[in-house]
């Protein structure tokens, strides 16, 4: 069967209410999928057993900040996603060592835009996945943040057609 | 130690990277090549996640003590009442407090969080559309092998850091 990104779609939107529900990925509610926040949390959680002092010291106990869930050991979604893909790539034969033609996707732009994409998804509190997921728990500052998104994308693309 | 939720949320990251993988799933990518070509193949995938995660919100919540506060904009001013009467802040709830996560999470300026999510928000579409995909888009690309996407991916690690280290007091200090 042809996996489209309809039926993905589907799948990621059950599985992160069930990661909520029954895999204890709370609290904050609606965790169960977010590339940005879990993310932080790993390399927050990294930093602050490399150096405490980032970690705020409470009673003894190291505070990341982050989500709540990830105190005692950060959440790996970000380690399966990449086994997972590159599960995928490889068995389907499309791993390939490549880089980005255009000049703003080569390596050293994209180092800088992966920053300001991050600083503006814990601006925001959720990368586009969980601002969806947001979206589906009924937060209505979730729809005006996926109709800014929108509006960005739009604009993005207004500059796109400026570069190319 | 309750290890049950690493254990499972990398189960759930090899799901996700594998179908992601095979449907060249991205969020931002839908947005763009609707504005672009008019193609709604990967958009399908935004509508049909937001459609399936709230079947499963509503479905799951009779059986899970886990998603008590779903209806956010209903629930969620309960949540935040208890924690200012623990904090020692009055204010009343209003129906716009956002799903705990921003930098202020517990402010009960409703405006803030708005302000957060407009500019949060346009910079999370802007940037990501220069970058050629979404934040998950990106995880999937390094592995399949570009190097931009594995230069992108420190960046981000980075960002984190910075944030919480420079831009997350600012935002306080200006805000709260």
């Amino acid at each position: 069967m042809r996996i489209t990104a309809a039926i993905a779609g589907g799948i990621f939107g059950l599985l992160g209410a069930a990661g909520q529900a029954f895999f204890h990925v709370i609290p904050p509610p609606a965790y169960g999928i977010c590339i940005a926040c879990h993310m932080r949390d790993l390399v927050n959680w990294i930093a602050a057993h490399i150096y405490p002092i980032y970690g705020l010291k409470a009673g003894g106990a190291i505070v990341i900040p982050g989500g709540p869930v990830s105190y005692n050991f950060p959440l790996l979604t970000i380690i399966g996603i990449l086994i997972g893909a590159v599960i995928a790539a490889r068995v389907n034969k499309e791993f390939k060592w490549k880089v980005m033609r255009v000049w703003w996707q080569k390596p050293w732009a994209e180092f800088f835009l992966g920053m300001l994409v991050m600083i503006s998804a814990l601006t925001f509190g959720g990368c586009p996945i969980r601002t969806a997921l947001k979206a589906a728990y009924l937060d209505i500052t979730a729809f005006i943040g996926l109709i800014m998104i929108a509006v960005g994308v739009f604009v993005g693309c207004q500059v796109l057609r400026k570069l190319t | 130690m309750d290890l049950l939720s690493p254990i499972a949320s990398i189960f759930l990251g090899l799901i996700m990277g594998y179908l992601g993988q095979r449907a060249r799933m991205c969020f931002i990518g839908g947005m763009r090549d609707y504005y672009l070509v008019r193609d709604t193949y990967l958009l399908k995938g935004l509508f049909s996640f937001i459609v399936c995660a709230l079947a499963g919100f509503i479905l799951f919540q009779f059986v899970s003590p886990a998603i008590k506060t779903f209806p956010w904009f209903l629930d969620g001013g309960a949540v935040f009442a208890k924690k200012w009467a623990a904090m020692g802040v009055t204010a009343s709830p209003s129906l716009i407090l956002p799903v705990p996560g921003d930098p202020i999470t517990w402010s009960p300026k409703a405006g803030a969080h708005i302000i957060l999510a407009v500019l949060g928000g346009f910079g999370l579409g802007f940037f990501s559309c220069i970058a050629g995909g979404c934040p998950f888009r990106q995880h999937v690309m390094a592995a399949e092998g570009s190097k931009s996407a594995i230069v992108y991916l420190v960046g981000f690690a980075l960002g984190a850091i910075i944030f919480h280290r420079f831009v997350a007091p600012f935002i306080k200090a200006v805000l709260v």
